[in-house]
């Protein structure tokens, strides 16, 4: 969150007895996450856009995919920006303004998870090389909060994406023109899932919800690949973990990704 | 009294006449208007309207559940679900020989720490005045905080204190009622605290329906479908 | 404004509009109160391919202490769109024509917000743009003041909002995208139905004064289409459907 949310003294001590006992607040097992639902195509005039619900934690991506100039030493490569914002509707203490680190961590973090499984080839989005490319843009936003953004942000990103078309664009007197009929899907080489685990006194969570959130002493946010390779990780808090806890986050972070990246199949395949 | 009800909405015409506005109504011209969305009651000589929704406005002696956020060295603000935050001078609990240098204000409540305190003071020119120095006021050490809208409190309290005793006696659970819409659920066993929550938050959501009591002792029955 | 598709028929010979509607006929209108878990109020509406979320809290604390008001609180409104909302993508930035609008929809529900009742507090309404094609900040509007009531923030009446316009020499109701980016006016309006003010009136285009009187009364007699739709939004909510 991006400022101190006091939580109730009475909550955090609830929160750890019920650990101690394997139980959580709201009934799930410690490595078990929420209900995620995903909306693909929520906002049909975008090129493609999902809203996904994580218990009560709601996110809106939505893709905009246009013609841009390449960076100067990749001319051969497209563009893919990925950004999340919190929305001050989302919780009263949310305030307007400059994104604060917070949400400047979570939005870098959402775009690397993404970036580095290389989910989008990129070099197939280059109208003509050094001079005219396709720029793929994934815009988060949160609307309703309750915890664990990091992977609420990652699945709307992620199915969004996979829900989307891009235009075909050619050269025509130095523009780039959109082409009749050139609809297809984006270039899609995987399907990157990210699994955020926050660590309670001596305890191990999954999908922190709010209170767990405000309760969590550090977290750790990890991304794998459909060959359940990791290729992205994020800690965050201020406590530390132990080697075996991390090597253990990595473990549940496999075994629960496969589980959501079957639902986000199932949001590729509705989409062709 | 019954016909004499009606749903509203902000800008709704309740009736005209000689009738003294009270809360949620204000007169406009000749015209008694509803300013809130809720249920209507005109009465001989005035109109007001129940609200369905809205924040809890401090009433001098209302019993609430607050929640530390800050102090200073003379006094703890409290977190009252209402638009102004509660202030809760050191005096009313280490007493009239309070002393900054002797007293540390942490050592009895700190921050994020839960309270059931009463309105002492309030009125719209400063913030809410709270006490807990009476008997059953005071930190609350145990037990599970339940958030309602506070225009429900009137219907989870009950005709005389029907609902709330029902479902007290239905889960064995003590409950303590804020005014304010914060509720505090103990109970020895955790099913009949899940229950007692269950039921709580049955009241929240469908406090406009009729046979609401009907529902919530058959859910207390364990006769409900879930 | 300017007419960007000149071979674009806004108005054909049977008088219907480029989206199928007859000349008096708004979009297809959809209201929902509430709807948000952590606002204290909200709504969300389609208005033709309009989709608008608003979150309300409030009446609370106002940081910096400075802005707060001792007599009465004050009302805080800002109208965002998302990147992702428009044709082409749209920087995140608040751009000069957010800033105008969040204005002019503030004072379009000072009229009909009782705030001399809280002072020293501020009532926030956060107007999120998910989706645009002409006539979002009447469908903003709109939408604001159902949170607003969701919120149980007292108010003297409701403000509903529609725009009125001109194609091809005639005066419409609700204009869309295409019809204000190539027509010949558009003017949003925002009414208070029970006490019958206007609180939001914009123009942009020309008009005849025998026009301009027409715009104002399709516009106000459009409002009060939409008023029955936000009454129907909280009574969907709050009443069951049993509202009399």
């Amino acid at each position: 969150m991006t400022s101190v949310s006091v939580i109730d003294e009475l909550k955090r001590t609830q929160i750890l007895e019920l650990l101690e006992q394997g139980k959580r607040v709201d009934g799930r097992a410690l490595d078990e996450s929420r209900e995620l639902k995903i909306e693909p195509n929520a906002i049909p005039k975008a090129n493609g856009s999902a809203r996904v619900y994580l218990g009560d934690t709601e996110v809106i991506c939505g893709v905009k995919i246009q013609p841009d100039r390449p960076f100067p030493d990749t001319g051969d490569k497209g563009l893919f920006i990925c950004t999340a914002e919190l929305l001050p509707l989302s919780h009263p203490t949310v305030e307007t303004g400059p994104p604060q680190p917070p949400v400047i961590e979570l939005a870098r973090v959402t775009d690397r998870g993404i970036r580095e499984s290389h989910m989008i080839d990129v070099t197939q989005l280059v109208i003509e090389k050094d001079k005219s490319v396709i720029g793929v843009f994934a815009d988060n936003v949160v609307v309703d909060y309750d915890g664990n953004l990091f992977d609420a942000c990652s699945y709307a990103a992620t199915a969004a994406l996979l829900n989307s078309k891009t235009p075909t664009w050619e050269m025509v007197d130095e523009k780039p023109t959109v082409v009749e009929g050139g609809e297809k899907q984006l270039p899609i080489n995987t399907i990157p899932v990210s699994v955020t685990m926050a660590k309670i006194g001596n305890y191990i969570v999954v999908d922190p919800n709010g209170d767990e959130w405000a309760s969590m002493d550090s977290r750790v946010t990890i991304t794998t690949d459909s060959d359940g390779n990791i290729c992205a990780l994020q800690k965050g808090g201020s406590d530390g973990f132990t080697q075996d806890e991390i090597n253990q986050c990595g473990e549940l972070s496999i075994k629960v990704g496969a589980k959501i990246r079957e639902q986000l199949k199932s949001v590729q395949q509705e989409s062709q | 009294m019954a016909d004499k009800r009606k749903y509203v909405i902000p800008g709704d015409v309740i009736t005209s006449g000689p009738f003294r506005p009270e809360q949620n109504v204000i007169l406009e011209g000749n015209n008694i208007i509803a300013t809130a969305v809720g249920i209507s009651e005109i009465y001989e000589d005035s109109v007001k309207v129940i609200p369905l929704t809205g924040k809890y406005i401090p009433k001098i002696n209302d019993l609430v559940i607050g929640k530390v956020i800050s102090h200073t060295s003379l006094s703890w603000e409290l977190d009252v679900n209402s638009c102004y935050v509660g202030f809760l001078p050191a005096q009313d609990v280490f007493g009239r020989d309070f002393s900054t240098h002797a007293d540390e204000l942490s050592s009895k409540l700190k921050t994020g720490d839960l309270v059931a305190a009463r309105i002492a003071n309030f009125d719209r020119t400063r913030d809410p005045l709270i006490t807990i120095s009476d008997r059953d006021l005071g930190k609350i050490d145990d037990g599970v905080l339940v958030k309602i809208s506070s225009s429900k409190v009137p219907r989870l309290i009950g005709k005389k204190g029907s609902m709330i005793q029902m479902i007290e006696m239905g889960t064995n659970a003590a409950v303590t009622i804020g005014q304010n819409g914060w509720v505090v659920v103990s109970c020895e066993t955790e099913e009949g605290l899940l229950k007692a929550k269950k039921a709580i938050e049955m009241v929240n959501e469908k406090a406009h329906i009729a046979n609401l009591t009907d529902l919530i002792k058959d859910m207390l029955d364990g006769k409900d479908e879930s | 404004m300017g007419g960007r598709d000149a071979t674009m028929v806004l108005l054909d010979e049977n008088g219907i509009r480029c989206d199928g509607r007859k000349v008096d006929e708004p979009r297809r209108i959809m209201i929902k109160a509430g709807g948000l878990k952590n606002a204290d109020g909200s709504a969300y509406i389609e208005f033709g391919d309009n989709k608008i979320l608003v979150g309300v809290f409030g009446p609370r604390d106002v940081h910096p202490k400075h802005m707060s008001n001792t007599d009465t609180g004050i009302l805080r409104v800002r109208y965002h769109m998302e990147p992702f909302s428009v044709g082409e993508r749209k920087n995140p930035a608040p751009s000069r024509r957010e800033i105008e609008i969040s204005k002019v929809i503030k004072e379009a529900l000072e009229p009909a917000v009782m705030l001399e009742k809280f002072p020293r507090t501020a009532v926030d309404v956060f107007i999120e743009i998910l989706q645009a094609d002409g006539g979002t900040r009447c469908a903003a509007l709109t939408a604001a003041s159902v949170a607003l009531a969701d919120a149980g923030i007292p108010m003297r009446d409701m403000v509903a909002a529609i725009a009125a316009g001109k194609v091809a020499d005639t005066v419409i109701l609700d204009v869309n995208n295409e019809e204000d980016q190539a027509g010949q006016a558009d003017m949003p309006i925002g009414y208070m139905p029970s006490l019958k003010k206007i609180t939001l009136l914009q123009l942009d285009g020309v008009l005849t004064p025998e026009e301009y009187k027409k715009c104002v009364d399709v516009g106000v007699k459009g409002c009060e289409l939409v008023y029955e739709l936000q009454k129907k939004a909280l009574n969907d909510k709050y009443f069951g459907n049993r509202g009399d």
